[in-house]
């Protein structure tokens, strides 16, 4: 009889490591820009060729796109920003690509311009993107596809220790199971068990990456919730906070406002602030992730 | 059990889309299994028949069928993938959230069970974003995979929560498969039931059968298998399955006849079929009372 080692399959064939972006698109760009440096994200770098804005926080980078076509296919910007894609870093781009659509995902259109990075992605829920980006360790995309912003810190520090916590995606009814073999099989993601949350909204499905460092979250629509538009898409960013009222007081004093509603209340646990341009609100969420 | 359980298949009825969706309509059902054909042979282009579709207030039982897609390498492969994506956009314009797709008949095509389990993954895969669930179905003269047995076992080993069973009583009851392999299945995936029936007793080869598909099959209550297509649907309520069955019902007398008079065949065989259902099943709910 040979002898077996019990060694466990590779959690993350992909080398997934963090996120490395993730993006808006909006109509209103200067309007969510002002929103977003109450936040703390401050504008680096313009994109050469489309109207795209980096934004940038401690290891935060945040796109806003208001091109015109700001996803191949897809409809214009609307005025509501929309979360439309998150860019994971991997160990090999065109490697994850090739494998996610082995196993079924849906390619996305290439949109490079001349001299400008292709940035491999797939397309995830509703018209949403996940790209994949392998450069972000000697030189980043950046370099090639932005132009720094004179004048600019290029590396503006986090306020309060914010990073990416994860993201809230919305999902249709009875929906998780199907959503979980996505991320599951394409990405490598698995289950939290049932009962363990962060913050101060335990609700749904959690998702970890395979790298630890970010956490996706499922909802599918509240209960006796007919009455309530819910359709599938990415609904909100969480950011980490090692003390989340320490960072609740810094943004506070920059004009953020806080839910306090029902059980909705700040805590050490989490916050959640109030909802901007008709769509946009921030989960904070207690974390010592180091990303 | 009852009406809102039962739908018809286009494929049953002659003519324009929107005659088809006024009759099943008027007939008093609520649902519809549509075919691609109605989309894309629609004088006025696909967005004219999805809008048909959706004016017409029936709910979409499913969209059928997308063929030989299983087991394949290569170009043969991708180029399977490309027609599977078409079809699955198709179905989510026409607001269907589940996909049938038949066992693959192509003697190119390998039966190796874990290359069919990785093809039905992927199919599962890239309807997920989609929100349309995928129901796999046994044809009875597939190359490698002809009885529902066979086809439940790659979808259980497949393992995919939007992946799932379509049981056509035709194709069971054309091979003989016995019912009792029912008692195999999880009633919860089990994504689509199929009723015909078919007017002769025995079918002697794959040739009579391929033709008796297409062109003989008849509602349950009219053919001479009555009393098997009745135990199967009250077996199937018994394991607890409240998905919807839909008429399958190829039949080339039943497409040159005026369609209010194939609607009303079709009204009378879920009676029938109910009738016999709610029958046999009196007994046993007082036998649960004492």
């Amino acid at each position: 009889m040979t002898a077996k080692e019990a060694l466990p399959e590779p959690t993350n064939p992909l080398g997934v490591d963090g996120i490395e972006f993730i993006e808006y698109a909006t109509s209103q760009p200067q309007a969510l820009g002002t929103v977003l440096q109450t936040m703390g994200f401050m504008p680096v770098a313009r994109h050469r060729s489309r109207e795209v804005m980096l934004y940038r926080q401690g290891s935060m980078n945040l796109i806003v796109n208001a091109h015109p076509d700001a996803l191949p296919g897809l409809a214009a910007p609307t005025a509501v920003p929309e979360l439309k894609a998150v860019a994971l870093r991997v160990r090999d781009a065109a490697y994850a690509w090739r494998r996610a659509q082995e196993l079924g995902a849906w390619e996305m259109p290439i949109r490079a311009s001349a001299m400008e990075l292709n940035i491999p992605g797939i397309h995830g829920a509703a018209d949403t993107l996940i790209y994949f980006v392998d450069r972000y360790k000697d030189f980043s995309i950046y370099d090639v596809d932005f132009v720094p912003l004179p004048g600019v810190a290029p590396r503006p520090p986090a306020l309060a220790g914010l990073h990416y916590f994860g993201v809230v995606q919305t999902i249709g009814p009875d929906r998780t199971a199907d959503w979980v073999d996505f991320y599951r099989t394409l990405l490598d993601f698995s289950v939290l068990p049932t009962g363990q949350y962060f913050g101060i909204l335990p609700k749904g499905t959690l998702l970890e990456s395979p790298c630890h460092k970010f956490y996706l979250q499922l909802l599918e629509p509240p209960p006796a919730s007919e009455d309530i538009v819910w359709t599938e898409g990415l609904l909100r960013i969480g950011l980490g906070a090692p003390d989340v009222l320490a960072a609740t007081r810094a943004l506070k004093s920059r004009g953020v406002v806080f839910v306090d509603r029902g059980a909705v209340q700040t805590s050490e646990k989490g916050a959640l602030t109030q909802v901007h341009l008709g769509g946009v609100t921030f989960e904070l969420v207690v974390s010592h992730l180091q990303p | 059990m009852n009406l809102d359980h039962f739908g018809m298949d286009t494929i049953t009825l002659a003519g324009a889309l929107e005659g088809k969706l006024r009759a099943v309509r008027d007939a008093g059902f609520a649902q519809v299994m549509l075919s691609a054909r109605d989309v894309v042979g629609h004088p006025d282009g696909e967005a004219a028949a999805v809008a048909a579709v959706r004016e017409s207030g029936l709910r979409v039982t499913g969209f059928q069928v997308l063929r030989d897609f299983e087991g394949l390498a290569g170009h043969l492969h991708a180029y399977k993938v490309d027609v599977a994506k078409a079809m699955l956009g198709m179905c989510r314009d026409l607001g269907s959230e589940l996909l049938l797709v038949c066992s693959s008949t192509l003697t190119h095509g390998s039966g190796d069970p874990e290359l069919v389990v990785r093809d039905l993954r992927k199919l599962a895969m890239l309807a997920v974003p989609l929100g349309i669930r995928i129901a796999y179905e046994a044809l009875s003269w597939g190359k490698h995979v002809n009885e529902y047995p066979q086809a439940w076992d790659l979808v259980e080993r497949a393992d995919r929560a939007n992946l799932g069973l379509a049981l056509d009583s035709f194709h069971a009851l054309a091979t003989g498969a016995a019912l009792d392999g029912l008692e195999g299945l999880d009633p919860a995936k089990v994504f689509l039931v199929q009723l015909a029936d078919f007017m002769w007793q025995e079918i002697r080869s794959p040739e009579e059968r391929i033709n008796t598909a297409r062109h003989f099959r008849v509602f349950p209550g009219e053919g001479v298998h009555g009393v098997e297509v009745a135990a199967l649907v009250r077996r199937l309520d018994e394991m607890g399955y409240r998905g919807d069955y839909s008429f399958e019902v190829f039949n080339d007398d039943y497409v040159q006849l005026p369609l209010p008079v194939v609607a009303r065949r079709a009204r009378q065989s879920v009676k029938w079929l109910t009738d016999q259902v709610s029958r046999r099943s009196l007994p046993i709910r007082r036998a649960a009372k004492r």
